[in-house]
């Protein structure tokens, strides 16, 4: 039999940074990246109660090299962890860094080779060391982190012919979806503006998010009364028509954690255990669709995959996290799961359904927009988003009743999908 | 000795063709070409070339200054998203189209329109580009 954890595995603990900039952001100036590691790790670890003799492996995730400067990621990480002479891996899935983590870990646990393992993310995409130095860091241009970003794309023939994200997973998209579905650009638009802002309302209710400014508190600051005339303003441009600035990514520097165990061996836990139920990991390389770009077929797969090793229905979720590090291609992967209607994703987005509080929550710590986006950090940032709303401990943000039964969608650069089915014990 | 398939892509391009593979098992297509079907995963191909003709059926463009240095000159250009007649999709830069709001739309309203390919040399790497005719 296969398609199936022979043995019951759940998240014990769960750990974030504040996501931002190493070299701007408060929480996160002049740390490197071991110890921005190491904050992620020690707050999983307490929040699961345990210590490092408890833990049989660690996996430790970085994707961009280029940024870190530190391959052999495991070895030198490890001490800074606790966890000398354990068990472990460098391994990256790129943007499904982390949850793919969680699953690597669920598979060694389920076969019971180790009780307890610590899953551990870092990157930093706007910074690199200042030349040799140990401590002090310089900041990286935009290009320069997409280019290094992109050496995880399909280098034989994509990036070489003039390929970027931003047409192929924005624009293209977006128009697919207009075609597909008949919404004008300007109901495109207009319903972009609205998903941005339940965005950066979640955003501004998280304080470890990187983008805490409302959209209207920033409309006002840059000298707008009307939000959705900043929204349509050159201070919004087209990065890939019709999608624009604000649907798009914010890149960041931080790192997430969690504690994987096996479920009998997790009973006196200070936080309840969610348990892993089952998860979805398929890969498609570019062009990521056929004909119609609303359909990923590795997207179709990870969900089956998912669905079918958790044995739920997608009726049965309470609350999904897309990858959403294009608004739009978030509401595809969210309709493609099942938990938003095809072809209605724009008017949930719309009317506001996709807030904390509305009936359909996603992206409830503020997406990769808000919250921001740390390659290999980021699937652990949305499952430590999902474990805190299941606890009920989202805070301001928590949606109630607490959802039972999360989804977790990511992609991992370019295109790993990978999906992670959670449910409270 | 052996030639890189990679090359042999690139060097067709530079003659106005576009190099595929055929799946001697599935009979399916896999552009640009590559060791296995991407199909089926049959390393069982055969050499084929593609017509270069087919459908612009989405059109955006890309960021400047562009994440890749070969087209610091071109960008911002568009990009297109396109079906050609034997049933392959394939994403592309779309020569002669200035990537603006105005003529995106235009595009977007009339579309599918037809194209065929016209590789365009970028830096010295003769590259994919499709133009409408
Ligand atoms: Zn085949």
């Amino acid at each position: 039999m296969s398609g199936e954890l022979r043995d019951r595995v759940s998240i014990i603990g769960v750990g974030c940074s504040r996501f931002g900039d190493l070299l701007a952001t408060p929480e996160l100036v002049g740390l490197s990246l071991q110890e921005l590691a190491a904050i992620a790790a020690q707050e999983a670890m307490e929040d699961a109660g345990v210590d490092s003799a408890e833990i049989g492996a660690v996996y430790v995730g970085n994707a961009m090299a280029h940024s870190s400067q530190l391959p052999g990621t495991y070895s030198q990480v490890s001490k800074w962890l606790g966890m000398q002479f354990k068990a472990g891996v460098h391994f990256e899935a790129q943007c499904s860094t982390t949850n793919v983590g969680a699953a690597m870990a669920a598979m060694a646990i389920a076969a019971g080779v180790y009780d307890k393992v610590l899953v551990v993310g870092f990157e930093s995409t706007l910074t690199k060391p200042k030349e040799l130095s140990p401590y002090e860091r310089e900041r990286i241009s935009s290009e320069q982190s997409w280019m290094w970003t992109d050496y995880a794309v399909n280098q034989a023939y994509s990036v070489p012919q003039g390929y970027d994200i931003f047409s192929v997973y924005n624009g293209l998209v977006a128009q697919g979806y207009c075609r597909k579905y008949g919404y004008s650009i300007e109901e495109f638009d207009h319903a972009m503006f609205e998903l941005c802002r339940t965005r950066r309302l979640h955003g501004s209710m998280n304080p470890k998010a990187a983008v805490q400014e409302t959209l209207e508190d920033e409309a006002k600051r840059l000298g707008y009364d009307d939000p959705y005339e900043f929204w349509t303003s050159k201070q919004n441009p087209f990065v890939a028509w019709p999608s624009r600035i604000r649907s798009l990514v914010t890149a960041c520097d931080g790192a997430s954690a969690m504690v994987l165990s096996r479920s009998e061996a997790a009973r006196n836990t200070p936080n309840a255990p969610v348990e892993l139920r089952g998860f979805g990991i398929s890969q498609g390389d570019l062009p990521w669709y056929a004909k119609d770009p609303t359909l990923w077929p590795s997207d179709r797969i990870a969900f089956q995959e998912a669905y079918a090793m958790s044995g739920i229905q997608p009726e049965d979720v309470d609350y999904l996290h897309c990858h959403d590090c294009s608004h739009i291609s978030g509401i595809c992967a969210a309709e493609q799961s099942g938990y938003l209607p095809a072809g209605e994703g724009l008017r949930y987005a719309e009317q506001g359904r996709l807030r904390f509080d509305g009936d359909r929550p996603m992206s409830t710590h503020g997406g990769r927009h808000a919250f921001g986006h740390a390659w290999a950090a980021s699937a652990g940032s949305d499952t430590y988003e999902a474990v805190k709303q299941m606890r009920g401990e989202a805070g301001k943000r928590q949606i109630h009743p607490a959802p039972h039964v999360s989804m977790i969608h990511t992609h991992g650069y370019a295109m790993i999908s990978t999906v992670l089915v959670l449910e409270r014990s | 000795m052996p030639e890189s398939i990679i090359k042999r892509y690139y060097d067709g391009l530079g003659e106005g063709r576009l190099v595929a593979r055929k799946c001697n098992k599935c009979g399916a297509y896999t552009f640009p070409p590559t060791t296995a079907c991407e199909h089926c995963g049959s390393f069982d191909q055969e050499w084929t070339e593609l017509s270069g003709r087919g459908s612009l059926l989405f059109v955006s463009h890309g960021i400047a200054p562009p994440p890749n240095p070969r087209f610091d000159e071109m960008a911002p250009y568009a990009y297109g998203h396109i079906i050609l007649e034997e049933g392959v999709t394939v994403d592309a830069i779309v020569k002669d189209v200035e990537p603006t709001p105005e003529n995106l739309q235009a595009l977007f309203e009339s579309a599918p329109v037809d194209v065929e390919a016209d590789p365009v040399n970028v830096k010295g790497l003769n590259v994919l580009a499709f133009k409408i005719v």
